[in-house]
This record gives structure tokens, C-alpha cells and sequence, in this order.
């Protein structure tokens, strides 16, 4: 029973950590992971990374239009993923979270076929950079509107209740999103049914240049769950650990019946907040050198190297696995060439309607002149 | 006279209105610090303060909703939505009280407010930042809608928006924000709302657009013109109210009427006018009025070109016109 589990206390005035910056794990109970598990959180928190490298790589390089870097995010999102059923509940995702649908399984062909916007993008290369989506992983398809997605999570949480599926629905974004009245809207509903929804806020602190406090006046992002009635844990997200436990609890006290949570993961974003910002106009290098001192892999680092699990060497050959693995599979995505121009013309409903028909036309004809 | 660009217009605009007046100031997300995404309001907070250059919270409906109420109560607020993709999270706001607020208060109330905003494609921006919603706007009583395409207008014609006592709208086509430059005069000087621009005279055919595709509609001209075909263009500025008198005087002399826009066809601003010159001058008209927009589909990233009016389109349909 869920009950026998607890851990974790909602609402507590400093963020839940199980292992500090020296890598010690401090945790009142045994983590009881395996060893391969363990090594699984850094190899995916690594690959993560180097991911994101190679998105800087291709948007300087003018390869692609658009990249939201996630560097600083690792733990979080790679603990959200681990905390998932895998293809059986549902991931209501932002366009932030790169690591975040790698850990979840979504193949990097078609990460970067998305990236690319085309031919191998399962999404037919509709939209920008970073909304990737996964109908077979249930990955909902990212939307660029902030915190529009957060309502329909609280949708498909209430129908998995009524369905009895047994599934959650879990939804990520920003400390920004948090002031959208299609966030409140959600978790209201959600809370009210009872629906089996873990909200998760990335809470890096900026939402582009604007600071946390002028988005709230609140001491935190978790203590708005108060306001709806459910549990709001305030967590350290550079503790991938952390992440993982508390987010499994949340899960599975969802799947218990009792209903939806709020997660806040105290992350840093290390980047700025997409390829067209320059975070210098509003944000200190100081701040941000600081903030890079405190960087989530090489803490989880520390800790795998206390339990025997890091050498450099080790580390050095998964490095250069991932980086084949990454380069492969955009080699691969860049064969996939142009979409078809008259895909424009499809799914905008199940059967195209006659203007569709007509336009469409229009458009094969200005092609073949 | 400075040659500036577009952006650079909006902030003379922005800058010259707040020094005139200290009613005037501008809230919306990343407009102190950071000066815009598009740097429309860079340096503004330095030289205005935080008070009147306010970095909101993440939310459409609480910029829109609280320029409302700050213009009722005696400020003139300028409102940036960062892209007008984004405007829909606000749009009761805008919809159920901005446009109607006179209205339902019988004159009592009303909010002379602006809401700038960045709009159209044509910069890879995928689908949620290269939409063209001002039919939305325009088929909403209560608002005026602005849609700009040089920096002349764009300077003239936001410092009128924001004198005005009705809210408007104010899209910018973010194509064209660097693309353009122009001389622009450094004194005060307003455009009207309401008043289209003749951009090049012609006795053939009109051509009418507005906003991002004025660029490809005179490109179009110039194709013609090498082709020995007068082209009229006119550029409406102002979608609502539109300028009627001006569309229709030219196409009373030209006998033919073209229709550009970037936005979705069906239900748009294009199909407004091209219906009102068939209602008004079918007795002139040479052949029936066409329309070249975008497509009733969602804005594509991968087609980001072939969505928009393309010229190639444009010489095919004015070709049918005449050919009529
Ligand atoms: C409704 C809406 N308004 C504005 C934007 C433009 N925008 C994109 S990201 C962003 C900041 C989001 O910050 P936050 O939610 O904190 O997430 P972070 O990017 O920091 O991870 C803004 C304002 C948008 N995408 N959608």
C-alpha cells in the first residue's frame, strides 16, 4: 500500500534532497536501487547532455532554426522519465524537455528528424524545433502556447480514473507557465476529480529574462498545491535521486486513487533560454558561473563514484558511445530529406474537405510551372 | 532623417509617446530587462523605470485584462503580446471586455488601450509563431486593428493608436521588422487609422494587401510593369476599418481587383473586401475579384515559403484576371 511507502512531506520549507553537492547520500532510508539502475540514471543524464551539445552544434552551424537548450535540467527530467511506466501512462511534455523524451525512449532518429523539420520527423515537419511528441510512447505532441497542454493532462487524468486504466497523466513546464490561467484551470479540475495527474514544474527560475519574482509572490512554486487542495512537493531537481523518488510516490499515490500532486524541481538552466535569446541582457555571468558550479551530473557523479560505480574510463566509453550513437542517428535523419510540399494538405481534418481539395491543387500546379 | 528599420520605428514610436505624455506606459512579458524578444522596447525601462515599463507575469489574460483596467482608470496603455500566437490565452480579455466595454456601458467606460504584436511567417517559426489572426480581430466590434509594413507608418501610425480612445490592435509583421529601412522623420508626425496608402499607381489591374506580403505583391507590380501591365497597389495599413473609398475608387478606374494576405483564406479580411468591391462596383468590375492568401490549413513549418502568397502565385492570378 501506498501508505506503508510515504517518504516525503508535502509542503517543507527546504527543497527534498537525498544526496548533497559531495555526492553522500542523505537520505533517511536505503535507496535500494541496483547497481545497472544507477549507472542507467547517468548514462541517460550524459546522454542528455551531449544531446543538447549537439543541438548547439547544429543551430550554430545553421542546421536547424530553433533549440531550447536543457542543459541544467538533466536530473529532473531523466528522474521524471525513470519514474514513468513507459508506454503506459501518459507524458503531457514541454518544449524543454530533450532529455526528458530521450529517457523516455523516443528514438533519436526522430528527435532529430524533428529538429530538422523533415522527412523523418513523425510530426511531418509541421512544427518548430523542440515539440517533439510520441503516439506509440503516449508522448502528447509539445505545443509552443505555454501551459495550454496543462488542461488537457487534467483531461486524459480524468479519463484514465473513469477508464480504470491504472495510468497517470504527467505534465511538465516552466515556473512561467505557472501564471497562465490554463495552468490553475488544470489543476484545479484535476485536483477537484481526483484524476491521477502529477504536475511537474522544471523550475529554473527564469521564464526568458524575467526573474521568479516578478512571475510570483509566493515563497514557492510547490505551495500553490494548497490552493487546490493537493500535495505540492518543493524538491531539488540537480538530485536526479530526489527527482526519481519523489516523483515515484507522487506517481504512485496517483495510481493508488488519491488523486493528482504538484512536484516542483528546482533546477538551473545553463543556457539561454532558446537560440534566439541572449541571456546576458538580463542575467549575470556571475550568477550563471555560479550556478554551473552546481552541475546535477557531476554531483550524481560524486555519488556513484562513492558507491564504486564511476571511473573516468568508464565514463569516457559511454561518452564515446553516445556520441556515435548521436551522430549516427543524425546522419540517418539527414537522408530522410524534404517533406512532400503537398503534406501541407493533410491532417488538418480526418478527409480533406473540398477548399482543402481546391487549394491544394493550386499549390501541385505552382510546383510543376 | 535617420534611415531606420521597422523595430527601431516602433521604439521612436514607443519612446516619443512616453516622453509626451507619462499616462503612457507598457507591460508584457520580457519588455524591461531584456527590451522585447524583438528588442521593440530596449532601453525603455532604463530611461522610464519599472513602473511604467512593466515586466509581467507569464499570462496574456493578465496583461490584456489589466490594460483594461488601467485605461479605464485614466492610463494608456501599451500592451506587447510577444507573438501574436499568443494572444488566445487572452482573448476574453480582449473579446468580452476591451472591445466592449463602451458599448455595453451605454459610453460610461471605455479602454484606450494598444496591443502590439508581432504576427505573420516567414521566419521558420513553426506554427505557433507565424500565425496572422487579425480576421479574429477585425470580426470582433469594439476594436480597431493596424497592420503595418513600413517603418514611416509604423512610427505614424502607432503614435495615432496610442492617442486613440478605442482600443486597437497593432500587428507587426515580424518579416519585415529588419528587413525594411526608410527614411523616417525624428518629429512628431501621425497616419490616421482608417487610411490606405497608394504605393504605386496604375490604370490595369489593383492589387491590394496589407502587412508581410506587400513585399512580394510590389515585387509582383515590377514583374508586371516589365511586362507592360499597370499594377495599382495599395496598402489598407488599417484592416478595420478599412479603407473602402480607396479600394474602391481605384478599382472603379481599373476594372480589376487582386487580394493579398498571408492569413488563412476562408472568412478573412481578403474575402471582406474582395465581397464588398463584387457588392459595389459588379457593373464595372472586368472580371470577378480574386483572392491570393494563405491557406485554410495551420501554419506549416516545413512549407514556411509555399504557405505564404508567393509571386509566382500572385503573376498567375493577376494573369487570370486580365486574361478574363
Ligand atoms: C501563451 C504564450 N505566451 C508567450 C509565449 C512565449 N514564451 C515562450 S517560452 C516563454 C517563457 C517560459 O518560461 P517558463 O515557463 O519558466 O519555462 P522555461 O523556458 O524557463 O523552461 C515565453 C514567454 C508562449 N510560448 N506562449
Amino acid at each position: 500500500m501506498v501508505q506503508e511507502k510515504i517518504r516525503f512531506q508535502p509542503f517543507s520549507s527546504e527543497p527534498i534532497r537525498l544526496v548533497d553537492e559531495q555526492g553522500h547520500w542523505i537520505a533517511p532510508f536505503e535507496h535500494g536501487l541496483p547497481p545497472e539502475q544507477l549507472q542507467r540514471f547517468y548514462r541517460d543524464m550524459l546522454a542528455a547532455r551531449l544531446l543538447d551539445e549537439k543541438l548547439v552544434i547544429l543551430i550554430r552551424t545553421g542546421k536547424t532554426s530553433f533549440i531550447a537548450p536543457h542543459a541544467g535540467h538533466e536530473a529532473a527530467q531523466v528522474g521524471i522519465a525513470h519514474a514513468l511506466r513507459k508506454g503506459h501512462d501518459w507524458l503531457f511534455p514541454y518544449y524543454r524537455d530533450m532529455g526528458l523524451v530521450l529517457a523516455m525512449g523516443v528514438p533519436l532518429v526522430e528527435i532529430f528528424g524533428q529538429t530538422l523539420g523533415n522527412a523523418a520527423d513523425p510530426a511531418k515537419g509541421r512544427q518548430m524545433p523542440s515539440h517533439p511528441g510520441s503516439r506509440p510512447l503516449n508522448i502528447f505532441t509539445v505545443c509552443s502556447a505555454i501551459a495550454s497542454h496543462v488542461p488537457p493532462a487534467a483531461g486524459a487524468a480524468i479519463s484514465m480514473k473513469l477508464r480504470r486504466t491504472h495510468q497517470v497523466a504527467v505534465c511538465t513546464f516552466g515556473d512561467g507557465a505557472t501564471s497562465e490561467g490554463d495552468w490553475h484551470a488544470g489543476l484545479n479540475f484535476a485536483a477537484v476529480q481526483g484524476a491521477p495527474a502529477v504536475f511537474v514544474c522544471e523550475n529554473n527560475r527564469y521564464a526568458i529574462s524575467v526573474n521568479i519574482s516578478k512571475q510570483t509572490a509566493s515563497q514557492n512554486i510547490a505551495v500553490k498545491a494548497h490552493a487546490y487542495g493537493i500535495p505540492g512537493y518543493y524538491v531539488d531537481g540537480l538530485d536526479v535521486l530526489a527527482s526519481y523518488f519523489v516523483m515515484q510516490e507522487a506517481l504512485e499515490r496517483a495510481r493508488a486513487g488519491q488523486g493528482a500532486s504538484l512536484v516542483e524541481l528546482v533546477v538551473h538552466r545553463f543556457g539561454a533560454h532558446s537560440s534566439a535569446d541572449d541571456d546576458s541582457r538580463y542575467r549575470s555571468r556571475e550568477e550563471l558561473a555560479a550556478e554551473r558550479q552546481q552541475d546535477p551530473l557531476l554531483r550524481y557523479q560524486r555519488f556513484l563514484e562513492k558507491q564504486g560505480l564511476w571511473d573516468a574510463q568508464w565514463a569516457n566509453e559511454l561518452r564515446l558511445e553516445i556520441s556515435k550513437e548521436l551522430e549516427a542517428a543524425l546522419q540517418e535523419a539527414q537522408k530522410a530529406g524534404e517533406p512532400d510540399p503537398l503534406q501541407m494538405f493533410d491532417d488538418v481534418y480526418a478527409a480533406r474537405p473540398w477548399h482543402l481539395e481546391e487549394q491544394r491543387r493550386l499549390v501541385a500546379e505552382e510546383l510543376q510551372s | 532623417m535617420p534611415t531606420i528599420t521597422l523595430i527601431q520605428a516602433i521604439n521612436t514610436a514607443l519612446d516619443e509617446e512616453m516622453n509626451r505624455d507619462e499616462r503612457v506606459m507598457l507591460l508584457g512579458e520580457d519588455v524591461g530587462k531584456r527590451g522585447g524578444v524583438f528588442l521593440a522596447t530596449e532601453g525603455l525601462q532604463q530611461k522610464y523605470g519599472p513602473d511604467r515599463v512593466i515586466d509581467t507575469p507569464l499570462s496574456e489574460a493578465a496583461i490584456l485584462g489589466a490594460a483594461v483596467g488601467l485605461a479605464a482608470h485614466g492610463m494608456r496603455p501599451v500592451a506587447e503580446i510577444q507573438f501574436a500566437d499568443y494572444v488566445f490565452p487572452g482573448i476574453d480579455q480582449l473579446f468580452s471586455q476591451a472591445a466592449k466595454l463602451r458599448y455595453r456601458s451605454g459610453g460610461q467606460f471605455t479602454a484606450p488601450m494598444v496591443v502590439r504584436m508581432p504576427s505573420g511567417g516567414g521566419v521558420k517559426g513553426g506554427h505557433h509563431h507565424s500565425q496572422s489572426p487579425e480576421a479574429h480581430f477585425a470580426h470582433t466590434a469594439g476594436l480597431k486593428v493596424v497592420v503595418v509594413s513600413t517603418p514611416y507608418d509604423a512610427k505614424g501610425l502607432l503614435k495615432t493608436a496610442i492617442r486613440d480612445d478605442d482600443p486597437v490592435v497593432f500587428m507587426e509583421p515580424k518579416r519585415l521588422y529588419r528587413a525594411v529601412k526608410e527614411e523616417v522623420p525624428s518629429d512628431d508626425y501621425l497616419i490616421p487609422i482608417g487610411k490606405a496608402a497608394v504605393r504605386r499607381e496604375g490604370r490595369d489591374i489593383t492589387l491590394v494587401s496589407y502587412g508581410g506580403p506587400m513585399v512580394e505583391t510590389l515585387k509582383a507590380a515590377e514583374e508586371m510593369a516589365a511586362a507592360g501591365v499597370e499594377a495599382e497597389v495599395i496598402d489598407l495599413r488599417t484592416v478595420m476599418p478599412w479603407d473602402k473609398e480607396a479600394v474602391l475608387n481605384s478599382v472603379a478606374k481599373t476594372g480589376r481587383l487582386l487580394m493579398i494576405a498571408e492569413a488563412p483564406r476562408t472568412a478573412s479580411v481578403a474575402s471582406e473586401v474582395a465581397a464588398t468591391v463584387s457588392e459595389e462596383l459588379f457593373d464595372q468590375l472586368l472580371a470577378p475579384p480574386l483572392r491570393v492568401t494563405g491557406f485554410d490549413t495551420p501554419y506549416p513549418l516545413a512549407q514556411d515559403k509555399l504557405y505564404m502568397p508567393t509571386v509566382t502565385r500572385i503573376l498567375n492570378a493577376a494573369k487570370r484576371l486580365l486574361d478574363y
